[in-house]
């Protein structure tokens, strides 16, 4: 079953990249929770070795894993990855009222982050073989539906965050697969209208934009009036049922479009995670020496907010190795993905780094205050056992991609 | 290539630009926060404390319908303990030497409370000011502890509204988990019942935050100026459809007695008028911290203090149902107002069993009207029985029993309104005879209603049929003022034809004005008005004594509908009560000075 490869021939740079930034992950980790009050959260870090050395193994599977398997078995993993959704919604562990884990022994698994896996691999094959032409309702369509299941399901848990990369999957692949990003904008364009309408100038505008665009793009007549009936269609609901909803449950939908509506919980992690990152200046207050992390003013400060504790101790210099060990990763990959042959392993490749992309640039955003707070980790980065998994998971395959680029 | 799709090195050129995008916006952040706010920063963070006070808004008012408080705030102190600054085996000794609450109390209302640990988390509300004094000149025996001023909830215990107004309390944690997060406050005070919680949302407005600096010593440097301070937006305030006079007048009149309840709507739209429930408690008390042993006294009290009676309460509506009945005679067609039975000679044998009628003396041969003037049983016993168990059931159904009103408050009871398939499940089919119909028909038997449900049910019969939904809130009015109404909504129309209606209206009318009727006592000069008792077998004791009302009896203002619990007939008990409460109305209506009608009161008639 296994396939023998060529150590020297891999890509070790790539490799080595993400190794550095897995263990930036687990030193900040370390300095995180040091100061911290239970003995508990002070071995996060050595949970992150661990789980990085499960994730090691996981890459060097992959790379030995028979060619075709992620090919033609990525159905499978999306049935399985769906079964598990569901049956994380009855049976999960709840944390602050979300289920989102499965406890394992002393892990907790979240199999969210297997359905990013799962779906990136159905999309990447549908859209590989697929013979529907490029701009087809029906590619679309189907390809829609793959996507907004397990989106749905994640959203119930609920976990906004998490959901929206399927959304960001979806987008990246239909690009990828060759949809110019101006009729992606179209068709999206009752949603748009759906948000414009909140105010009736703003719909007015929206609607001269739109007039403007189908102007220049020119889709079709029918296709066009078909889209401003859409627009109009959508733009109308929304003041109906706004004025509809009582004075609490517009609250509600403001609280779930913006969690900083809330500034003692979101809002007040963002000021402290602007601090820390602001105070440790261009040479940062050094390995454990960051005060707002140890005076625990970040209350996630090993997940989601682990970049503000780095930026504390290791200062613009540190900022800017992370920065770019992620920049040169996004480079490379994408360079693979437009030389790979093989349709699947490019789409794979691209959907990969399309989600580490967003990951990282909602993430690192929120704690620079520039991005509203969504708790999406950072890649490889934050605390998280099944992320480090699955991201891993991810790099076998952009890294045995490379390896058989010239293959069909 | 066509125009909707974009070549692999366009698509490549794409992805880059986005690359360089996102490498420019976040070096943008870090040279700006690392750079160019680094000064700040790090100002911030060595004499770091951002301290993150919540500010209260003020809860919407409660007030009647002329602009009469009912329920409003008043200020009170709150302490807090900030847990970061907290001295271990110092601050909460001393504190708990003070406040009353032993220190593993103090413990667990600031793991219970505290959001972060340098956010002052409250342990007391409504503290007494000497307190606070001690607080203020003692300080340095307290570390970590600070006082706010904020607002009390303030009901007028004399009114004894909780009926309706409900109460509030410290939000519980089933509550915060239900709600979406950032809703709720630990510690935040939330409607528990009644108005409270029905209208929690346009009452409590929302909280506002301020930012303060302070020292690693606790010691405060003033407001922070990187984030502006959030204002909080006050509560909206109820207008009440609630008469203050006639609230009064029914919750003194129902004083004397140990439990009860009286309601009253204005049967053209729904209002109510007043709504009380015998015996009470002080919603006061459930604005502070409830101890356990309070709770336990409320909740084992044998009088239920906590049972709702006008919604929840329930109860067989006795000999008040006897218009139901007759309706459903007449609506059904088994009868016409002519129509007359066996005669009453004091009781009606139905196969082994003998059923008495209240009146041992008997009435005699009576038609429809007179029967429900003199409120004869062996006439509905009779009527009852051609009717039958369904239809008679139907009849309930369709005069809006065994349903909700729909009421603005929540949790409202149902009742209970048996067939011939509940009476097969209770039973067992041939386990029960045609005789559970009489009862049924005088209003015995296993039939419960709720007082609201009935004053509906004649709300119904004064409005000519159409009955409105009843609702206590009138409008809501915004802070800024601008006031929002509610509509009056016609919930059902009952299922009788006006022929129907002025018979049954002409019985109301002699049960005051005819000769023979049972409540005479109500007649007097200033206006008409007109009614039913009832008298309710309870087997747990004395009867229930009932009565609904309303006045005046052509052009009709206000139902009132009273229960007084194990107090004996309809006509000695329930019908003064109502008198007196639509007396009140009735001479605000017409002018006449309450004070005078204290002392003058009605002309009662023989």
């Amino acid at each position: 079953m296994m396939t023998r490869i060529d150590y020297r021939a891999l890509d070790w740079k790539l490799i080595g990249a993400f190794l550095a930034l897995s263990l930036i992950g687990i030193v900040t980790i370390f300095s995180a929770q040091f100061y911290a009050d239970s003995a508990y959260k002070q071995t996060y870090f050595l949970r992150q070795s661990l789980w990085l050395a499960i994730a090691l193994m996981a890459f060097l599977a992959v790379l030995h894993a028979p060619q075709r398997l992620f090919d033609a078995g990525a159905y499978t993993f999306y049935g399985v990855a769906l079964v598990l959704l569901v049956a994380v919604l009855a049976v999960g562990h709840s944390r602050m009222g979300a289920s989102r884990w499965f406890d394992i022994g002393p892990f907790s698994v979240s199999p969210s982050d297997l359905g990013k896996v799962a779906l990136l691999l159905t999309l990447s094959r549908f859209f590989a073989y697929t013979r529907l032409p490029i701009a087809s309702k029906r590619r679309l369509g189907l390809s829609a539906a793959l996507a907004l299941i397990p989106m749905a399901l994640v959203l119930k848990q609920p976990d906004l965050g998490t959901s929206l990369v399927f959304m960001v999957l979806l987008f990246a692949l239909w690009f990828w697969s060759g949809l110019s990003p101006w009729y992606m904008l179209l068709i999206l364009s009752p949603l748009i209208s759906l948000v414009a309408a909140f105010y009736w100038l703003s719909w007015v505008l929206y609607f001269v934009v739109l007039i403007a665009f189908l102007g220049i793009l020119r889709p079709g007549l029918l296709f066009s009036i078909v889209m401003m009936l859409f627009n109009l269609g959508f733009g109308m609901i929304t003041p109906m049922i706004w004025n509809h909803l009582k004075d609490y449950q517009k609250m509600r939908i403001l609280v779930f479009l913006d969690p900083g509506y809330d500034p003692r919980g979101a809002g007040y992690q963002i000021i402290q995670s602007k601090i820390a990152i602001g105070s440790g200046g261009i040479l940062g207050k050094g390995f454990l020496n960051g005060s707002q992390a140890r005076l625990d003013y970040l209350p996630e400060r090993h997940t989601d907010f682990i970049f503000s504790v780095f930026g504390e101790e290791f200062g613009l210099l540190g900022t800017l190795i992370v920065i770019g060990l992620f920049l040169y990763i996004f480079y490379r990959c994408l360079g693979i993905a437009v030389r790979c042959r093989s349709k699947f392993a490019s789409n794979v490749i691209f959907g990969a780094i399309s989600i580490f992309f967003f990951q990282f640039i909602v993430n690192i955003g929120m704690t620079l205050g520039l991005m509203p707070v969504t708790g999406l980790p950072l890649p490889f980065v934050s605390y998280g056992g099944t992320a480090l998994l699955t991201s891993w998971v991810l790099v076998g395959l952009i890294v045995i991609s490379e390896y058989h680029q010239h293959e069909y | 290539m066509d125009r909707y799709t974009l070549s692999l090195d366009s698509r490549r050129r794409v992805a880059q630009g986005l690359i360089v995008a996102a490498a420019l916006f976040i070096l943008f952040g870090l040279f700006k926060l690392q750079i160019i706010q680094r000064e700040e920063m790090t100002q911030l963070a060595e004499n770091n404390r951002i301290r993150v006070v919540p500010v209260e808004a003020q809860r919407g008012s409660m007030l009647d319908r002329e602009g009469r408080i009912i329920v409003s705030n008043r200020p009170s102190y709150t302490v807090s303990v900030v847990p970061a600054e907290e001295v271990k085996g110092r601050t909460l000794n001393n504190l708990s030497r003070i406040i009353g609450f032993d220190t593993l109390q103090l413990r667990k209302r600031i793991r219970k409370t505290q959001v972060t640990p340098y956010q002052p988390a409250p342990v007391r509300k409504d503290i007494p000011f000497d307190i606070v004094a001690v607080l203020e000149e003692q300080n340095s025996e307290f570390p970590g502890v600070s006082y706010q001023l904020d607002q009390v909830r303030m009901y007028d215990d004399s009114l004894a509204a909780e009926a309706f107004t409900g109460h509030v309390g410290e939000v519980s944690e089933q509550e915060m988990a239900k709600a979406v997060a950032g809703m709720y406050r630990m510690g935040a005070t939330i409607g528990k019942k009644g108005l409270e919680k029905q209208y929690d949302q346009p009452l409590r407005g929302m909280e506002g935050t301020e930012f303060i600096e302070v020292t690693a010593f606790g010691e405060i440097l003033g407001p922070y100026e990187g984030r502006e301070p959030v204002q909080p937006v006050a509560g909206s305030d109820l207008l009440l459809t609630i008469d203050e006079d006639v609230q009064r007048t029914a919750v003194e009149s129902l004083d004397s007695f140990c439990c009860g309840a009286v309601v009253a709507i204005d049967p053209r739209n729904g209002e109510i008028l007043c709504m009380t429930s015998d015996p009470g408690f002080d919603p006061n008390v459930f604005s502070g911290i409830v101890t356990d042993s309070l709770w336990q006294q409320i909740s084992n009290d044998s009088t239920h203090p906590l049972l709702n009676r006008p919604i929840n309460g329930l109860y067989p509506p006795g000999s008040t149902a006897k218009l139901l009945t007759l309706g459903a005679g007449l609506e059904s067609g088994v009868i016409d107002e002519n129509t007359s039975f066996k005669s009453c000679g004091g009781g009606y044998q139905f196969g082994n069993r003998y059923f008495k009628c209240w009146e041992k003396r008997g009435h005699g041969t009576t038609t429809a009207i007179h029967a429900v003037e003199m409120s004869c049983d062996v006439y509905f016993y009779q009527l009852g029985l051609r009717v039958g168990v369904d239809q008679l059931s139907q009849y309930y159904s369709l005069c809006g029993f065994s349903r909700p009103t729909g009421i603005d408050l929540p949790n409202e009871s149902s009742g209970l309104n048996p067939n011939s398939k509940y009476y097969d499940r209770r039973y067992g089919k041939n386990g029960w005879t045609k005789a559970l119909v009489l009862n049924n028909a005088i209003g015995q038997g296993e039939i419960l209603v709720t007082p609201l449900q009935l004053a509906q049910f004649y709300a119904g019969l004064a409005n000519w049929g159409k009955v409105y939904r009843p609702h206590v809130v009138r409008g809501i009015r915004k802070p800024n003022g601008q006031e929002s109404l509610v509509r009056p909504e016609l919930s059902f129309t009952l299922p009788f034809s006006t022929r129907t209606l002025s018979i049954l209206r002409e019985g109301l009318r002699l049960v005051t004005e005819g000769g023979r009727g049972t409540a005479r006592r109500l007649r007097n000069e200033l206006y008409t008005v007109c009614g039913k008792t009832g008298t309710a077998q309870n087997p747990h004791g004395k009867d229930h004594s009932w009565f609904v009302g309303f006045a005046p009896i052509e052009n009709p203002e206000i139902v009132v509908c009273t229960i007084v619990e194990n107090a004996g007939h309809g006509s000695e008990v329930a019908a003064p009560i109502v008198g007196k409460v639509i007396e009140t109305y009735m001479k605000k209506k017409l002018g006449i000075p309450l004070q005078v009608a204290q002392t003058a009161t009605l002309e009662t008639k023989p």
